[in-house]
């Protein structure tokens, strides 16, 4: 459905993209994950034709050129920026787009209806975009993009700066859309997104792409051990009998705990029950997106 | 065309839902043109009557008929002020001329052509020469009605020969013969005065003492007829440079803030885009010329010379500006950097221009040098169908360099724009 072959960018004479390859099925949720400055955006702007590579192509639906007509109907790109007209209200502003996408009459009505509704912002509609919320203005940002329906969708950080009901609010539509098979593609430096929405992650940091597969592959992979602490009801009177059902030699015993790490966190943990201990309680720190960040980079996320 | 329209129309709204943008697009080029039209309201109109002031000090029938016959000459203002008081309103030059009728004015042939004292004095600024012989000129008519007047007066004449024959009669030195003569004269002219019907006397010195046809030329004039034709044109172009900069500042903000980016992933080509900001700003420049043409032909009575020239100056004046809006996008990368230096330059072109200074009142170096602006091929398109009488040939010249002026912007802009994006 998209498929991006070595694709590079310069800025001058900075590197923005330096050979990106990938490519996402149809009806697949497909995550760039990069802190700022990683080149996610870059990559967006090429996707849909806004920027021209310096070498590499773009396949959207078979054709090569995100320039044309079709291709351009069949995408729906929710910039990072508020792209909306500030004096005019929601609704004026889903009109005015929906023009522009060939819609009008009684099918842009409803259209303008569904999108209001799915932005929460039917009540308020009248009123001028600047007096919302940054919230509100994130949500019409999203569906202003849904408004001709289309069948691709490149969302460029959708939820930067909104509050944690907005960002469910968002969350729940693109999980919506990817449920309707929808091919999408979801910019973020928030690894709990990627997590959530997305069934292939791509790790890019520098302009290059550093691996990419599902969430549980790249955290198997680079993600590190899962860290265990296990408190139980007694105190351990032998720990050598312990130690058979933990995979790891590096085990901490205090006298009602032990710490371990381990790459099989749940089968670690049901062997450790079927030894017969009695828990008191159970900490199970899993590796994450960040750990796979930190391993392939050195760096986190955030830095 | 659609989508333009559109755009267009979404731009048209952003504008107007803004006071401030209607304001100095609509509403400051009305103001301009009311307060310099208030301003230079002296232009176009005739030349008023020469202000002179009148010291009566004889104060007698014939003297206040003589002011009557002076203030009823269209030529003269007259200003009723004490002999100080008109002398010094001649030194300060608030009057033209200052005329003392002084005790005795009326009395008789003896007062009037008495050379060695005059009984009227006229007091003036030696320099203005002409002032005074045009003034001397208005009072001897003046006087030669007046005294016309008195001619027709049968008792007022035999008192007068009363004092001749009484004059004659009390001279020494003077021959008897001679002095027989001038009194035969007196005698046939008393009797005459006594005998003669009040319908032959009158007839005798009815009419004008000199008598002759007027012929009306009005002098062919070539100036404007009212400020307002000099004020209006400017306030064209006044809420013309607002929408310009209004609308390059418009596009500069919807790259900054990623409309512009949204619009051309959509099923639009840049041309649309550019094309429907160049017909909102040309709708709202055509709205503004129509505002005002209409508001200063109804209210402030500002004829327009030749309306069909009118309307390609206005077209062309509105194409070019529409081009330099597009070039003037492209000189900054945010709202601030292109709002500044589109309005330092658009500032410089109606400087220069005629935007605020009348091209008709700059210094002659001035008035080459403004060639190089827009503003004034506008004002000069626009004046040339207001007042200046333009033929259509003489029309084409500024509208041609308009267009290309605007052209050239357009294209420029464009090209700079896609280079300013890739």
């Amino acid at each position: 459905m998209i498929k991006a072959e070595n694709l590079k960018k310069y800025y001058g004479a900075t590197v923005a993209l330096d050979d990106v390859s990938f490519e996402v099925q149809k009806g697949e949720t497909f995550g760039l994950l990069g802190p700022n400055g990683a080149g996610k955006t870059t990559t967006i702007k090429l996707l849909c034709g806004l920027l021209r590579p310096d070498a590499g192509t773009v396949t959207l639906d078979g054709k090569t050129d995100p320039g044309q007509i079709e291709v351009r109907l069949s995408l729906g790109v929710v910039p990072q920026s508020l792209a909306l007209y500030e004096e005019l209200s929601a609704l004026e502003n889903l009109r005015f787009f929906g023009k522009i996408y060939g819609l009008n009459g009684q099918k842009l009505k409803e259209r303008v209806r569904d999108c209001l509704d799915i932005a929460g912002l039917a009540k308020r509609c009248k009123e001028r975009v600047s007096k919302y919320s940054g919230g509100m203005k994130r949500r019409l940002n999203m569906v202003c993009s849904l408004l001709h329906d289309p069948p691709i969708l490149l969302l460029d950080e959708p939820t930067v700066g909104v509050d944690p009901q907005s960002r469910n609010l968002i969350f729940e539509t693109i999980e919506a859309m990817g449920k309707e098979g929808r091919t999408i593609i979801y910019t973020t430096h928030y690894m709990e997104e990627a997590q959530r929405l997305c069934d292939r992650v791509a790790i890019i940091d520098h302009g290059r792409i550093l691996d990419m597969d599902s969430v549980e592959n790249l955290i198997t992979r680079h993600g590190g051990p899962s860290h265990i602490e296990a408190e139980f009801e007694e105190k351990l009177s032998d720990v050598n009998k312990i130690k058979p059902f933990v995979d790891n030699k590096d085990i901490q015993f205090e006298e009602t705990k032990i710490i371990f790490q381990t790459s099989r966190p749940m089968e670690s943990l049901a062997k450790l029950n079927s030894s017969g201990v009695r828990f008191r309680s159970l900490k199970v720190q899993t590796a994450d997106l960040e750990d796979v960040f930190l391993n392939l980079t050195g760096r986190r996320l955030r830095d | 065309m659609n989508k333009a329209i559109f755009l267009a129309v979404k731009d048209l709204r952003v504008l107007i839902s803004d006071k401030g943008n209607i304001f100095w697009v609509f509403g400051f080029p009305v103001l301009f043109a009311l307060f310099f039209g208030a301003i230079y309201s002296g232009i176009g109109k005739g030349p008023s009557g020469m202000e002179i002031a009148v010291v009566n000090e004889d104060n007698s029938e014939f003297s206040n008929a003589y002011i009557s016959k002076l203030e009823s000459d269209e030529a003269l203002k007259i200003v009723d002020l004490s002999r100080d008081e008109a002398v010094e309103q001649v030194r300060k030059g608030k009057v033209a001329a200052a005329i003392i009728l002084n005790k005795g004015f009326g009395d008789g042939f003896e007062a009037l052509f008495n050379r060695d004292e005059p009984k009227l004095e006229i007091a003036s600024d030696p320099s203005r020469k002409m002032e005074s012989g045009y003034l001397q000129g208005l009072l001897a008519k003046a006087q030669f009605e007046a005294l016309s007047e008195k001619f027709m007066d049968r008792q007022w004449m035999k008192n007068q020969i009363n004092l001749w024959r009484n004059e004659l009669e009390n001279t020494t030195g003077l021959d008897a013969g001679q002095a027989d003569l001038y009194l035969s004269f007196i005698d046939s002219f008393d009797t005459l005065l006594t005998d003669v019907n009040d319908e032959n006397f009158g007839a005798g010195f009815d009419g004008d003492i000199l008598n002759f046809a007027k012929l009306d030329v009005s002098r062919e004039y070539e100036g404007p007829v009212t400020a307002f034709q000099i004020t209006f044109p400017q306030a064209m172009l006044w809420g013309i440079l607002g929408c310009t900069a209004t609308f390059a500042i418009s596009i500069v903000k919807e790259r900054t803030n990623g409309t512009f980016d949204r619009l051309r992933i959509g099923p639009l080509g840049r041309a649309h885009i550019l094309a429907g900001k160049g017909l909102a700003c040309f709708i709202t420049c055509i709205l503004i010329m129509c505002i005002l043409s209409i508001g200063a032909k109804t209210i402030f009575k500002m004829p327009i010379s030749n309306l069909l020239l009118f309307i390609p100056a206005a077209f062309c004046t509105v194409l070019c500006f529409v081009g330099l809006m597009m070039f003037i996008c492209t000189l900054g990368r945010t709202e601030q950097s292109a709002g500044g230096a589109g309005w330092a330059i658009l500032m410089i072109m109606a400087m220069i221009g005629g935007g605020m200074v009348p091209l008709a009142f700059m210094p002659s170096w001035l008035r080459s040098f403004s060639h190089i602006s827009p503003v004034k091929w506008s004002i000069f398109a626009l004046e040339g169908a207001i007042w200046r009488n333009f033929s259509l040939i003489e029309m084409i010249n500024p509208c041609l360099v308009l267009l290309a002026i605007g052209f050239t912007s357009f294209l420029l802009g464009v090209v700079m724009l896609r280079r300013q994006e890739d």
